[in-house]
């Protein structure tokens, strides 16, 4: 009877690692799940090294933020600005997949911001594919988003798992050696989010989006550096070519700053530091429509390519 | 006997016990987004530091981030149960402190704060466990709204 019970037990216990051991294996590792073929990996040197990139690559543009702006203007949705998701095999490079993964990822924050989830489902299908070609598909959790689109419920996950799955595909990009793909994600993002800002800014003239168009003064210097790091492939230099045009109209834009004393203060209990500087950012109107048009040039050779 | 069968139960008990309580980066993802209530999510650090050797400073890691000019942020913390490490957060505008989560007059450290950002351009985020413990926490950004 004895040695039933332990035999019991022992095997209770192997049962318990085993499952322990697949649990493990569940989690997300995918350095060893999905091997890279080394052709799609980074060849040669960096001009400036990793720990510099890591330095500013966080945050460099934020569709969430680019979005919830124009909705606070009181801008209403439109369609028309959406890149279209019809000629999705058209983006058959990396370059070109990564690029548009990266549109593709503002226009869904743009329609999430609205929740216009009625369109949502092509663009995350969209996604879905170029993510696949990447092979980063496996970080996009298409099911659940799909579910979330078509059932029109529970928004604010699917703004949620969206923003959180296209993280994941920038940190494993990143971590593995293929950051040339996730800069240019990073890429395609901002280059939309202008595009729309823009879009909205020449349609309903408003400060607060002028100024957010000054701003990329300095968000585009951050994206820059990060993009001539790849310099030496042909397709790089190409895009930077015609960033760095957006990037001479933007020497017509003035930012100063004056420094204040920040703070902290507890408001309902909540902690809350004001920074207190100022920023100005000057930016006249033609240098508005100047960098509107180029962006509107820029995005457009990327869409149609 | 029955002395290997207790210990045996202890075994499995405690195999058990450990597995129900291992936090995962996921899990304490999924917890920071709920601390941080209403703000939209926005981009997530998770952060695992060794003990501090003797004599040595504390671990730190190190992120930098661009935000963006009148936009108020939500910084939130959630430390894993498995380890004693509690994190603290400092911000900085290049070499200047602007803020952190922990207030060394009253020793409160805060699992959330909001920062009011009021200058678009590149921040420094450093994250370390008090006293140099051994610690795994995510830091969650959320955006709040626009002032």
């Amino acid at each position: 009877m004895s040695k039933r019970l332990i035999y019991l037990l022992l095997s209770l216990i192997v049962l318990i690692n085993f499952s322990s051991c697949k649990q493990k294996q569940g989690e997300t590792n995918y350095s060893d799940e999905f091997k890279i073929p080394d052709s799609v990996l980074t060849q040669g040197e960096l001009e400036i090294s990793e720990e510099a990139m890591e330095d500013i690559i966080e945050n460099v543009s934020s569709p969430v933020e680019i979005a919830a702006l124009i909705k606070s203007v009181g801008v209403p949705y439109s369609k028309e600005y959406l890149a279209t998701t019809d000629y999705v095999d058209h983006y058959n490079t990396n370059f070109k997949q990564a690029l548009g993964l990266g549109i593709f990822g503002a226009d869904l924050g743009y329609q999430n911001m609205y929740n216009k989830t009625g369109s949502v489902v092509d663009y995350l299908s969209a996604i879905k594919t170029l993510a696949e070609e990447l092979h980063v598909g496996q970080f996009f959790d298409f099911t659940t988003l799909k579910r979330l689109a078509t059932n029109n419920q529970n928004l604010d996950s699917l703004m949620y798992i969206s923003v959180q799955n296209f993280n994941q595909m920038d940190r494993y990009l990143s971590e593995n050696n293929r950051r040339n793909l996730s800069t240019l994600i990073v890429a395609g993002i901002w280059i939309e989010s202008m595009y729309l800002i823009g879009e909205v800014a020449k349609n309903t003239p408003n400060p607060e989006l002028s100024e957010k168009i000054g701003e990329q003064k300095i968000i585009l210097g951050s994206l820059m550096l990060l993009l001539k790091n790849y310099e030496r492939d042909p397709k790089f230099k190409e895009l930077i070519n015609e960033l760095g045009e957006i990037q001479e109209i933007y020497k017509e834009v003035t930012i100063t700053y004056e420094k204040g004393e920040p703070e902290a203060v507890e408001e309902d209990g909540m902690l809350v530091i004001k920074q207190n500087d100022k920023q100005f950012i000057e930016i006249s109107n033609e240098t508005l429509m100047k960098i509107i048009d180029k962006t509107v040039e820029v995005r457009n050779n990327i869409i149609q390519m | 006997m029955r002395k290997l069968i207790f210990t045996l139960f202890a075994f499995i008990l405690l195999i058990a016990t450990h597995k129900s309580y291992a936090q995962s980066g996921q899990e304490l993802l999924d917890i920071c987004n709920m601390v941080a209530g209403e703000a939209t999510y926005l981009k997530d650090f998770q952060i695992k530091l060794d003990e501090a050797k003797p004599g040595e400073e504390s671990p730190t890691a190190r992120y930098s981030l661009v935000l963006s000019k009148n936009t108020q942020y939500r910084f939130s913390v959630c430390n894993s149960k498995d380890y004693s490490g509690e994190a603290i957060i400092q911000i900085f505008d290049n070499n200047r402190l602007i803020g952190t989560n922990h207030m060394v007059a009253t020793g409160k450290t805060y699992p959330t704060f909001d920062f009011k950002c009021s200058s678009a351009g590149v921040y420094h985020i450093f994250v370390n466990f008090k006293e140099g413990k051994q610690g795994l926490a995510v830091v969650l950004l959320s955006y709040v709204d626009r002032f």
